[in-house]
């Protein structure tokens, strides 16, 4: 049962951080406190997939001993063992998802400052209330 | 609506939960996600791209492509905030 609990706890642990992130989305009536949550549900979701790259007793995606270009004469005297490195794939996409992330954010608190600018108010309630 | 948003909150984690239990171990060395593709990156990096480390030479070679669009992200999220912050003169209002 423990080791059940420690081979999955890394999921639940983002799992609450995303669901916190998705409360404050969902319920909140600030809107920056919406953008906020967003931000924090997209956090989970990076270290959701960091952690799938991790394997037991591996090092960072690095090459060890790497020969830069003279590798391709010497590729067959230097075998790589794939278990040595943890799984860059994952790291890569999540530069991506970070890069979304920033660009997502700044575009929503651009927005923000305009809607207050127009409004007076951040409160979503209150937008509505003048809209009507 | 703040019960209705924690009851919704709490059935979503609920059920993502019931699905990590399908989920690959932390750490697990023969996991889906590092057993297909991933291999060929860590072994022919360095005959590809004379570059040791394995993520530069995914995002900048074998997906420069992607990179490239990436740096459209980045130029359509500024130009759109410069867009919605611009002052114009005719429809200035506080």
């Amino acid at each position: 049962m423990l080791e059940f609990i420690i081979s999955k706890y890394n999921f639940w642990i983002y799992i609450i951080l995303m669901m916190i992130g998705f409360y404050a989305m969902i319920a909140k009536t600030n809107l920056v406190k919406k953008i906020i949550g967003m931000n924090i549900f997209q956090t989970a979701i990076i270290l959701f997939f960091v952690s799938t790259a991790y394997k037991s007793d591996a090092t960072l995606p690095i090459l060890l001993n790497s020969q830069g270009h003279g590798a391709g004469h010497h590729a067959a005297e230097q075998v790589i063992e794939v278990s040595q490195y943890i799984n860059p794939l994952p790291h890569v996409l999540m530069l991506t998802a970070i890069v979304v992330m920033v660009a997502t954010l700044g575009v929503a608190l651009a927005i923000v400052i305009r809607v207050y600018r127009d409004y007076g108010t951040l409160n979503e309630d209150e937008i509505i209330k003048a809209i009507k | 609506m703040k019960v209705l948003g924690f009851i919704v909150t709490v059935l979503t984690g609920a059920l993502l939960i019931y699905g990590t239990l399908d989920m690959p171990n932390y750490g697990d060395p023969d996991s889906p996600a590092s057993s297909h593709v991933s291999p060929r990156y860590i072994t022919d990096t360095e005959i590809d791209t004379a570059t040791p480390n394995i993520v530069t030479s995914v995002l900048a070679d074998y997906r420069g492509y992607d990179t490239l669009g990436e740096t459209t992200v980045i130029f359509t999220a500024g130009m759109s905030c410069i867009l919605i912050l611009r002052r114009r003169k005719k429809s200035y209002k506080v």
